[in-house]
Order: C-alpha cells, then sequence, then structure tokens
C-alpha cells in the first residue's frame, strides 16, 4: 500500500510534468504562433494576448521542470491544475461557440482546424487527467526522488511521504519497523 | 489517605504537564508549518514573476510581428498581392501559406477558372501569403516563398507576380522537407517574368520576412485560423472541404 501511493505521487510528477516540459518547449522556437494561438480563442482582449502567448511556454516549462524534479511539488501542483482547468474552459468555450480552432497546446500547427470539433473532446480529456493528477499531488505531495524530500525534511513523526497522521499514531514505531 | 491523594495529585499533575507540552509541541509544529508554508508561498511567487518576465522579455524580443519593415510596392492593403483589376466586381480574399497542401490543392482546383476570371478582368483575387506554417519546413521555405512572391510583386508587378505564385504551387514541396532553395526561387521568379539582378538579392536576404510576419499577424486579428480561408464580396466562404470552398469559388467567378 506505502510504496504504491509514492509510486502514484512518482508518477504524477513524471506524467503532469514531462507533458508540461514539451508543451513549453515546442513553443518556444514559434513566439507568434503561440500569440495566434491565444488569439484563436477570442477569450483575451488583444492587449493581454501578446503577454499570455509569450509568457506562458516559459511558465509551463517551469512548472514541469519543478514537477519533475519535486521542488515544492503542491505549490506547483497547485499552479498546474489552476493552469489546466483555465485551458479546459477555454477549450470547452471554443468548442460550445463553435470555433474551428486547434487547442495549441503543443504549438501551432495551422491544418487541423477542419477537424478541430473532433479533437475537442479529446484535448478535453486530457487535460482533465492531468487535472486529476495534479490534484492528487496537492493532496499528497510527498513522493521519492523529489528536492523536496531535501529542501523541506519532514519531522521523524511524519517522515514518510505516505502516511497520514493517524495511521502513524495508531501503529506507532512498531508498525514502521514491521514493514520492510 | 494523603499518600494515595498525593499519588492521585502528582498522576494528574503529570498528566496535565504532559498535555500542556503536547500542546505547545503542537503549536510549535503548527507555527513551524505555517512558516514553511509562507516561505515556499513567497519563494514560488517570486520565481514566478522573475522567470515569467524573462520569459516574456526573451520571448516577444524573438517574435518580429508588428516590427514594421520593408512593405512591398502594389499591395493591396498593404497586406495582399492583388491579381486582376482594381475595379473587377467580383472581390476573392484568399488566405494561404505556401506549404499548406490543401492551399495547393485549392489553387490545383481553382486554377483555370480563377485565371479566367482575371483575364476576362472580372475577377480580383487578393492573395495573403501566411507563414505560419514555418515550422513545416526545415528552412522556414514559408517566410521564405511569400517574401519573395513580395518582391517579385514590387518589382515586376502584379501579373508576374501571379505567375510565380502559381509555379510555387504547381512545384510545393512536401510538408518537413527543405522546401525549395532560395536559388529555386529565383529560377520562378525568373521564370515567372521577373529580371533576376532586380529580385536576386531581395529574395536571398528575405527582404519582406517581417513583412510576411505582419500579413500573418494581421490574418490572426482578423480572425483567420486555418489556410485556406476564402473571402468572396467579403463574405467567408463556409465550405470545409477544398471542393466546397472551389465549388463556392467557381459559382462566384461565373456570376
Amino acid at each position: 500500500m506505502r510504496w504504491s501511493w509514492a509510486g502514484v505521487g512518482l508518477l504524477a510528477r513524471l506524467v503532469v510534468g514531462g507533458v508540461w516540459l514539451v508543451a513549453g518547449v515546442v513553443k518556444l522556437p514559434d513566439p507568434a504562433g503561440s500569440v495566434r494561438s491565444v488569439r484563436a480563442y477570442r477569450l483575451l482582449p488583444e492587449s493581454v494576448v501578446p503577454v499570455v502567448g509569450h509568457g506562458l511556454p516559459v511558465l509551463e516549462i517551469l512548472v514541469g521542470l519543478c514537477l519533475v524534479l519535486g521542488v515544492f511539488v503542491r505549490a506547483f501542483a497547485v499552479l498546474s491544475a489552476v493552469m489546466l482547468a483555465a485551458f479546459v474552459t477555454g477549450i470547452a468555450s471554443a468548442w460550445a461557440r463553435g470555433l474551428q480552432i486547434e487547442c495549441g497546446c503543443f504549438g501551432s500547427h495551422g491544418n487541423a482546424a477542419a477537424n478541430a470539433q473532433a479533437a475537442y473532446p479529446w484535448d478535453i480529456a486530457r487535460d482533465v487527467g492531468l487535472l486529476l493528477l495534479s490534484a492528487w499531488l496537492v493532496w499528497r505531495p510527498r513522493s521519492p526522488w523529489a528536492a523536496d524530500n531535501v529542501l523541506l525534511p519532514q519531522r521523524p513523526a511524519e517522515a514518510t511521504y505516505d502516511r497520514t497522521h493517524e495511521e502513524t499514531r495508531e501503529h506507532g514505531e512498531e508498525a514502521v519497523n514491521g514493514h520492510p | 489517605m494523603a499518600k494515595k491523594r498525593s499519588t492521585a495529585t502528582r498522576r494528574a499533575e503529570s498528566e496535565a504537564a504532559a498535555t500542556r507540552a503536547a500542546a505547545i509541541r503542537a503549536e510549535q509544529e503548527r507555527a513551524e508549518r505555517r512558516r514553511r508554508t509562507l516561505v515556499v508561498a513567497a519563494v514560488v511567487v517570486v520565481v514566478l514573476a522573475i522567470v515569467f518576465a524573462i520569459g516574456y522579455a526573451v520571448q516577444s524580443s524573438s517574435d518580429n510581428s508588428g516590427t514594421a519593415g520593408s512593405t512591398p510596392g502594389g499591395t493591396v492593403g498593404k497586406y495582399a498581392v492583388p491579381a486582376g483589376p482594381a475595379d473587377a466586381p467580383t472581390k476573392i480574399v484568399v488566405y494561404e501559406d505556401f506549404m499548406c497542401p490543401f492551399c495547393g490543392e485549392f489553387e490545383k482546383v481553382t486554377r483555370s477558372a480563377v485565371q479566367g476570371g482575371i483575364d476576362a478582368g472580372t475577377v480580383q483575387v487578393q492573395y495573403h501569403v501566411l507563414n505560419f506554417l514555418d515550422r513545416s519546413s526545415t528552412t522556414r521555405y514559408s517566410t521564405r516563398a511569400a517574401s519573395a512572391l513580395g518582391a517579385v510583386l514590387d518589382t515586376s508587378g502584379p501579373a508576374v507576380a501571379k505567375k510565380f505564385h502559381d509555379l510555387l504551387y504547381e512545384h510545393q514541396p512536401q510538408e518537413g522537407s527543405a522546401g525549395l532553395s532560395d536559388a529555386q526561387l529565383l529560377d520562378f521568379a525568373v521564370q515567372a517574368g521577373a529580371s533576376r539582378s532586380a529580385v536576386s538579392s531581395a529574395i536571398s536576404s528575405q527582404k519582406y520576412k517581417n513583412w510576411v510576419a505582419n500579413v500573418t499577424d494581421q490574418a490572426s486579428k482578423d480572425g483567420v485560423t486555418g489556410t485556406p480561408t476564402v473571402l468572396i464580396n467579403g463574405k467567408r466562404a463556409s465550405g470545409q472541404t477544398t471542393d466546397q470552398l472551389a465549388a463556392e469559388v467557381e459559382s462566384a467567378i461565373k456570376g
């Protein structure tokens, strides 16, 4: 039980962080395209569009790096969840308004507009999945191979990343020692 | 009696002390957690602000949209390459990218009808050549080809530019390839009727690449999110497939 829970945290970090990293890196070489992708949603005022288009890819890389490396996992998982919730809202809104755009999630390609309506549900499903994994990390940010284990060491009473306070109190030292 | 009470009192006192100690410890732990949360939140916010600011600065400095550059002479409304007389009754606006395969298909299907309308003087086509598929080639072919079209229009006029435009679609490179080389672009320009010495340096230096970036940016601001996008007499063609688009264009030309 405890190892599988720790595994879930590690897996969630790698999956969510890895997706953010890729999404940010592929957008970097095409800042103008990133701005156009943001503008295509027709949700933000034109004065804000370039700021988001230029800043978002860098933010995505930062969130991705910190999750993969396990730095301040809970804080960045909160940010990840907020960004994903915003994306889901944006895609759902484009879908509802009948816009024929590609989500621009992994850079802009230009040709996908023709089958946009078919792509929206998959984009939303992917983002909701990532949102759930982010929520897990907000709830249980501790996992193995994370910089947090060094940066924010836990006191002995809560030293195992997978253990709730109640369990620790109930089973005490014996339970800790009783497990391999 | 006294001893017994004393034992009870001692036990009660030691229990009370233990409870107090636990409460103090718990309070200290809570304070420590609060302090840690605040520190982490502050660090994260500062890092976010710094990274966002640096990222925004770097990304916006490498985005040449909005930078004024040379605009080719002979454009319509600064951004379009015209073909056909300005007083033609039917105006067709086409947004396309030289790398876009559907644009190549659209050009092939509508070529003879469009050229017929232009020759008869009843149709003017305004081509907006975009670069948003720059990453579909290894050499930013979309920008190079569109900039070369600007150079041909500027030096040799719209009739030669239209021929050059058609030649580029007839020899459209595969997506993901290096595209046509600058030398090939120059050869097609000359084949269309441009003077080699007049367009050579403008093509190799991509003289109009900022113009192409601005054409693309303006198209995005006008709500164009894919190519080909076609406007017939100001009204957006509704066709979803190349064939539907072509049919709308052809029926507009026949009038």
